[in-house]
């Protein structure tokens, strides 16, 4: 087994075997339970379409999976740091590249796990109507980039500050910045500014994209520029945690 | 040699922690780093394991430099850091099977059981690390550190939190590590007892900077050239010693005398010299400066007579 695909057991082992990471898959459960009967019963009584309910699952469980991202990013540095088992692993052959590499794997892992749990919950909202398939496919394809960057983005956090306490809360005030216009309401997205922060916004751009594969049932070539968007995000915050792991100081 | 660490600078964030720091640590040596708190011994450690690049000096750890050859340099080396953590979900064998893995090395249950078995640990103990007690904790890291089999152990406070029991495992444990497979050991303590009964060669760091450095034995003597000699006589001794040429009178109090005899003399005919012109000798002890004296004495900066730095 080679050091890097440990470093990824050990990282998805702890949210299936750690006390914290059965809380979180608890919590996401729970919370997916919840959506979905709230959605399903919405659904019932006409409230709202089947594809509306299929959109507003893949929101759910793409900023659940920022969440659990931007937690374990926040931990991967500074928690190692705070739990004394930075240097252990420093002192190691492996190359910063390697741990981090490593740390981001047992993320896509996490994200996995979440994924999966969350497509019966897709199949209970959706399978009534004609959107579940693409639905899947979109929350994979451009989900994973933008879970996978606010992973990096908290990881980079969480090798510059001292704490997990600090990153984690600048990791989530990001998190809400980017998030809360679509959470607020149409009005702001109708400004210029709106229409501009939308434009650049990862989150934004994997929600628009949602919205129009599923809801307006566009067809997936008009989603080029909304993935470049979340591939951008992806390369960007890749290469600063690159950068700020190769400057990690013990 | 297997580190030569010569005028070492290091800073960090502007501040120089590191001005001139000089360690010299031969094959097969166990070697005792000091200094009071914040002194730099840590950082010292940071430079041997790669952790920190220097700002000057030359750094060579079992041949290679940390800064050019981190990989190398990290494969060979065990390393237990202050205050060191672990995983505390996982059990022990677990956890050191996946630390081995780090290191490409697959380990069998065995293998592991006898690794800890080694320092002391229960290899049947499957409870999670995080309830374990500090120096359970501290034997678990030593494991850790030879999971590699390491030719140079660095170990930072290595007997912190153990009883004394626990303490006398460690050294025994480093002692044989050391003489039976010649792995060197340089380590980091307060505890001056270890270094004592450990190192045979020590290094105190203070304010960033070697102030002493050499054997512990010639250290702990007063003058390399000389030997000092505490005796005891039977009456005191009246009117002006004459003492043979190469013979000093350092101390005299009551029935008490410490003596300096050049190295080449035999310290029999002195006796017997002395004897003839009047001492009652009824015992005679060598005398040595103990550890603790050579430390102070270093990290006050005052004057040794035995006491250098030998790049």
């Amino acid at each position: 087994m080679t050091p890097v695909i440990s470093i990824i057991n050990k990282e998805s082992g702890e949210l299936v075997r750690s006390g914290r990471g059965l809380v979180w898959l608890t919590a996401i459960a729970l919370v997916l339970s919840g959506f979905s009967l709230l959605l399903v019963g919405n659904t019932e009584l006409s409230l709202l379409d089947n594809a509306q309910a299929v959109y507003m699952m893949m929101g759910t469980v793409t900023a659940l999976g920022c969440l659990l991202a931007v937690a374990l990013g926040s931990d991967a540095v500074a928690g190692e740091r705070e739990r004394g088992t930075l240097i252990p692993l420093l002192v190691t052959p492996l190359s910063k590249d390697m741990i981090l590499t490593g740390k981001m794997g047992g993320l896509a892992v996490s994200w996995l796990i979440i994924y999966l749990i969350s497509l019966p919950y897709l199949w209970a909202v959706g399978s009534s109507g004609q959107n579940l398939l693409p639905a899947v496919i979109y929350l994979a394809l451009l989900g994973t980039p933008v879970v996978l960057g606010f992973g990096f983005y908290a990881l980079i956090l969480s090798a510059r500050m001292a704490s997990v306490r600090s990153a984690l809360a600048t990791s989530l005030i990001t998190l809400i910045f980017l998030g809360a216009p679509l959470v607020l309401g149409p009005g702001l997205r109708q400004s210029q500014i709106g229409k501009i922060f939308d434009m650049v916004n990862p989150f934004a751009a994997a929600l628009n994209s949602f919205d129009s594969v599923v809801i307006d049932s566009q067809p997936p070539g008009d989603q080029a520029f909304r993935l470049a968007i979340v591939l951008i995000w992806l390369i960007l915050t890749a290469w600063g945690a690159r950068r700020a792991m190769r400057s990690l100081q013990p | 040699m297997l580190i030569s660490v010569t005028n070492a600078r290091l800073s960090i964030g502007g501040s120089p922690i590191l001005e001139e720091v000089n360690l010299h640590m031969d094959e097969g040596e166990i070697y005792g780093l000091l200094g009071p708190n914040g002194a730099g011994k840590s950082s010292t450690l940071s430079l041997l394991t790669a952790l920190r690049q220097r700002d000057g000096g030359e750094l060579s750890v079992m041949g290679y430099d940390p800064t050019v050859e981190p990989g190398i340099v990290k494969r060979r080396l065990g390393v237990l850091a202050e205050n060191a953590g672990f995983y505390g979900w996982m059990s022990a064998p677990e956890y050191l099977r996946w630390f081995a893995e780090l290191y490409g090395r697959e380990t069998t249950r065995h293998e592991v059981g006898d690794l800890l078995i080694r320092v002391g640990l229960d290899p049947d103990n499957a409870a999670p690390i995080g309830v374990w007690s500090r120096g359970m904790k501290q034997r678990l890291g030593l494991a850790r550190a030879l999971v590699n089999e390491p030719a140079l152990l660095i170990l930072d406070e290595p007997t912190n939190g153990l009883d004394p029991q626990g303490r006398r495992e460690i050294h025994d444990l480093l002692l044989d590590l050391n003489r039976r497979q010649g792995v060197g050991i340089l380590f980091c303590t307060h505890i001056l007892d270890d270094v004592t009964r450990l190192c045979s060669r020590i290094g105190i760091i203070h304010q960033g900077r070697t102030v002493l450095e050499g054997e512990t034995g010639a250290l702990t003597c007063t003058n390399p050239n000389e030997t000092r000699y505490r005796l005891s006589v039977a009456t005191p001794l009246a009117g002006k010693m004459l003492l043979p040429d190469g013979m000093t009178l350092i101390e005299g109090v009551g029935l008490s005398y410490v003596l300096a005899l050049k190295n080449h003399l035999a310290p029999e005919i002195c006796w017997r010299m002395l004897m003839a012109s009047g001492w009652e000798i009824v015992e005679i002890r060598r005398e040595e400066r103990s550890l603790e004296d050579v430390y102070i004495a270093a990290v006050k900066g005052e004057s040794h007579d035995s006491g250098h730095i030998d790049n």
